[in-house]
């Protein structure tokens, strides 16, 4: 039964990445990209060297940051669609922290990452606070709250923290290089990155699955009414979740700044938060697969800048792939359901 | 005449109908009558279209049809009245009505309406929302909506739950006149017997899937229970009601209690370790917000609670909880139970300090005491309606001494309620106070030591056992003032 199982799990994924690649074709012939160069180039752009394995894993960190958190308040069926704010709010927070700075260490660079965390989190809560207490839609708030942080963001940009002389899009002034994250080499990632992911991925799968808070929040997620029953402070939970998701994502945000950017920059979230919805959306959020995907939608992610180099193709192009895979996911899965309910049926 | 001929229907390996064959003949009322799972609904719902059978031929008007859809059912005039009324709350009873009708415009309408009112003596405003009225009005009026579609066979399910024995009254006199004047063929899905009895000129009794007889009048009703439940026939709880004690459980002092709509009270009341106290009222009445201020759940806007003699001058659910008082909603899988959680999960939430000995602690709580016999990794949302009842009883801890239950045995076979109710009197018997709502007045005046009446969103009287019965339980339900009461 088990072996049958995965080999079923196998042929839905490989059809779910066929209908991609129909898909991808069928979009790609009108705007005269060859399909299969365009595949070609997406992939090796991510993976064709060391140095673009690089790129991929900085892409790779804040993904598996961000996807791993969404799946806590998920888990009591909580959208912190909010979670692009809350990496800003991260990288504004280790900004802030750093700035009166001149020799970092260590204890600095740990002080800065809590100070992401921290920054995350509070902006989380004001949307798990607004659902609790106002009654608000944590898909709204969370949506109102990126603006608001993407506001903000710029505005100390070009105000109180612009760099002497010059405001602009290019970001506040760089940060000094003992603050930065080591690199791997001469690789772009660092390890003190990836290994806060795994960390991340190990702790959320273990409070989720393992612990009697997991469970709690689980039932909250099914019934709060019958939550309350139990005695399971309801609130209370779906408070902690979206503080816990939130660090993860401000987490995400300083990590962009102390080991990518080494500054603030408008778009310093770079939309990672909703492609980390995606990649939930696509693992039915379940833990297991979510590595692999956040991987993979890294490659697509590094790949895609070839595009425009080597195609004259507009990168958006692997958006578009992306969320055809995540529709072509759905589709599948839909199918599968369907016929499973067919043949229970019969 | 309705011809049905060995239909079957099967989900998974469970048989649902097994080879039912029944003639409905014009001008007749049927009664079929069955345990929860015997296959009522299923066969039901084939008729009126809304499953197909995996074999077997319905004849209808000279045509033989394998299976029906809803659109074909109503063309051929079969019409179902649900026990929950589908209708529409927020529109008025005009609006209501056209909905399934040929496009009309509201002078049409309001006459067509006015006209089968008249026709079949009943009384609707057409501009009334549907939400302002009752359960029994709500229901005339989707019968109103079948006739008007051309409705000549009526399904009706569960016709009398939440409606009072006066409008049942009107209901089954209305239903009378249109089986033996009009000849439409009515047929009365029911578990409770009495009706079966009083109404039905011919009574199917299913059993598991199975049509197990087809009695005519005159009735036996110990053969009906017999063929209803197998031999071992169910016979009701005759241990004597629990003792009652001498102190005070809990006592109310002139306490209101503040729902989301509407306040209940000054309330003054007490009641005893031991003592059994039934609740009874149409929905709505106010007994539902009496329970879930009980348990704290609604705020508490003026006087007091105590209990145990302790007195609360504002109420928390946690700390009533920590002190005894448990609340158990009708509702199970909406309010009480988590749908994909599997038992042993709900055990672990409720009793967090048994985790180390999860297995052993489920053997004991769930399959000895309550014969909880499904897989432990089985969630809610699969278990019968009896055992997530038994799951429910299972979780409540020992030390509860204040049990608050809505309709304890809702939905569930005569047995099982039997087993529910055996567990309930015993814990009466070792101190607990229970106070539980039923809808059925039977179920209450068996049960009780003395009933609460809520009418109107207010307690409207408080009567001892000796002086309940369905008439005064039902006439102060309907807010009348029947002779040899005193009101609370």
């Amino acid at each position: 039964m088990p072996r049958n199982f995965w080999l079923q799990q196998a042929i839905w994924i490989a059809a779910a990445l066929a209908l991609t690649l129909a898909l991808t074709v069928l979009v790609a012939l009108p705007s005269g990209a060859p399909p299969f160069a365009t595949l070609r180039i997406l992939l090796m752009g991510g993976l064709g060297s060391m140095s673009k394995f690089g790129q991929v894993l900085t892409v790779f960190v804040p993904l598996l940051l961000c996807s791993m958190g969404l799946l806590i308040p998920f888990t009591a069926r909580l959208w912190n669609i909010g979670i692009e704010g809350q990496i800003v709010l991260g990288a504004i927070f280790c900004t802030g922290a750093m700035m009166p700075v001149d020799q970092g260490g260590p204890a600095h660079i740990a002080l800065a990452l809590l100070a992401g965390m921290l920054g995350g989190a509070l902006w989380a809560l004001l949307a798990g606070l607004l659902k609790t207490h106002g009654r608000v839609h944590e898909i709204f708030s969370g949506l109102g709250l990126n603006f608001v942080a993407m506001g903000l963001a710029i505005w100390l940009i070009f105000g109180p923290w612009k760099r002497p002389g010059v405001a602009s899009m290019s970001g506040t002034e760089t940060l000094q290089p003992s603050l930065w994250l080591e690199r791997i080499g001469s690789l772009a990632a660092s390890w003190t990155a990836l290994g806060l992911a795994c960390a991340a991925l190990a702790l959320v799968a273990f409070l989720l699955v393992r612990t009697q808070w997991g469970l709690g929040l689980k039932a909250v997620g099914q019934n709060p009414k019958a939550a309350r029953l139990f005695d399971l402070s309801p609130r209370l939970r779906m408070l902690q979740a979206f503080a816990l998701c939130g660090a993860l994502g401000g987490l995400a945000g300083a990590v962009q700044v102390l080991g990518v950017y080494h500054r603030l920059l408008p778009s310093i979230s770079s939309g990672y938060g909703y492609t980390a919805l995606l990649i939930g959306m696509m693992s039915g959020f379940r833990i297991l697969p979510v590595p692999f995907i956040c991987f993979f939608f890294a490659v697509l992610n590094v790949g895609s800048i070839q595009l425009p180099l080597q195609l004259n193709l507009d990168s958006s192009l692997s958006g578009v792939i992306q969320g055809l895979l995540v529709l072509s996911v759905f589709v599948t899965q839909g199918l599968r359901a369907y016929l499973t309910r067919r043949r229970e049926e019969r | 005449m309705i011809v049905l001929r060995d239909i079957s229907k099967h989900y998974g390996r469970v048989r649902a109908n097994d080879g039912i064959s029944l003639t409905l003949e014009p001008g007749r009322i049927y009664a079929l009558v069955g345990e929860n799972g015997a296959g009522k609904s299923t066969l039901m719902r084939i008729l009126a279209g809304h499953t197909v059978p995996d074999s077997g031929v319905i004849a209808l008007r000279g045509e033989e049809h394998p299976g029906l859809t809803p659109a074909m059912a109503a063309r051929l005039g079969v019409g179902m009245l649900y026990q929950d009324p589908l209708d529409f709350p927020a529109l008025p009873v005009w609006e209501n009505f056209r909905l399934s009708g040929p496009p009309r415009d509201r002078t049409q309408v309001v006459d067509r309406l006015g006209e089968l009112s008249n026709h079949l003596g009943v009384c609707f405003l057409p501009d009334e929302p549907v939400a302002a009225m009752t359960v029994g009005e709500r229901q005339l009026l989707e019968l109103l909506r079948l006739l008007d579609l051309g409705a000549t066979t009526l399904i009706l399910d569960e016709p009398t739950t939440g409606i009072t024995p006066e409008q049942k009254r009107d209901l089954f006199g209305l239903l009378s006149r249109l089986a033996r004047q009009e000849g439409h063929t009515v047929i009365l899905v029911t578990h409770k017997l009495s009706e079966a009895l009083e109404m039905a000129d011919a009574i199917f009794v299913m059993r598991q899937g199975r049509l197990e007889a087809r009695l005519t009048p005159p009735y036996d009703s110990e053969e009906l229970v017999r063929r209803m439940f197998g031999d071992t026939a169910a016979q009701s709880t005759d241990s004597a009601l629990p003792e009652i004690g001498q102190s005070r459980r809990v006592t109310l002092a002139d306490t209101v209690f503040a729902g989301p709509k509407y306040h209940l009270g000054p309330l003054n009341l007490s009641a005893a370790p031991g003592e059994i106290i039934g609740l009874a009222g149409l929905d709505g009445s106010g007994q539902e917000l009496f329970l879930r201020g009980l348990c704290g759940l609604d705020r508490m806007a003026a006087g007091s609670l105590s209990l145990n003699n302790a007195a609360h001058a504002r109420t928390h659910f946690k700390t009533l909880r920590r002190d005894g008082v448990h609340f158990v909603p009708a509702d199970r899988m909406s309010q009480a139970l988590f749908p994909d959680l599997s038992i042993r999960d709900h055990i672990l939430l409720a009793f967090p300090e048994h985790a180390a000995r999860l297995e052993e602690f489920h053997q004991s709580q769930c399959v000895e005491r309550f014969d909880l016999r499904a897989h432990p990794d089985t969630p809610a949302k699969a278990l019968s309606g009896g055992n997530q009842q038994r799951l429910l009883l299972s979780l409540i801890p020992d030390d509860a001494q204040l049990l608050l239950m809505e309709h304890p045995t809702r939905g569930l076979d005569a047995g099982s309620a039997r087993q529910v109710w055996e567990h309930l009197r015993h814990r009466c018997a070792k101190g607990a106070t229970l106070f539980f709502f039923s809808p059925d007045l039977d179920e209450v005046i068996e049960h009780s030591h003395r009933v609460l009446v809520f009418f109107d969103r207010a307690l409207v009287a408080d009567v001892p056992r000796n002086n309940a019965s369905v008439e005064i339980l039902g006439a102060l339900m309907a807010g009348k003032k029947p002779e040899g009461t005193h009101a609370a």
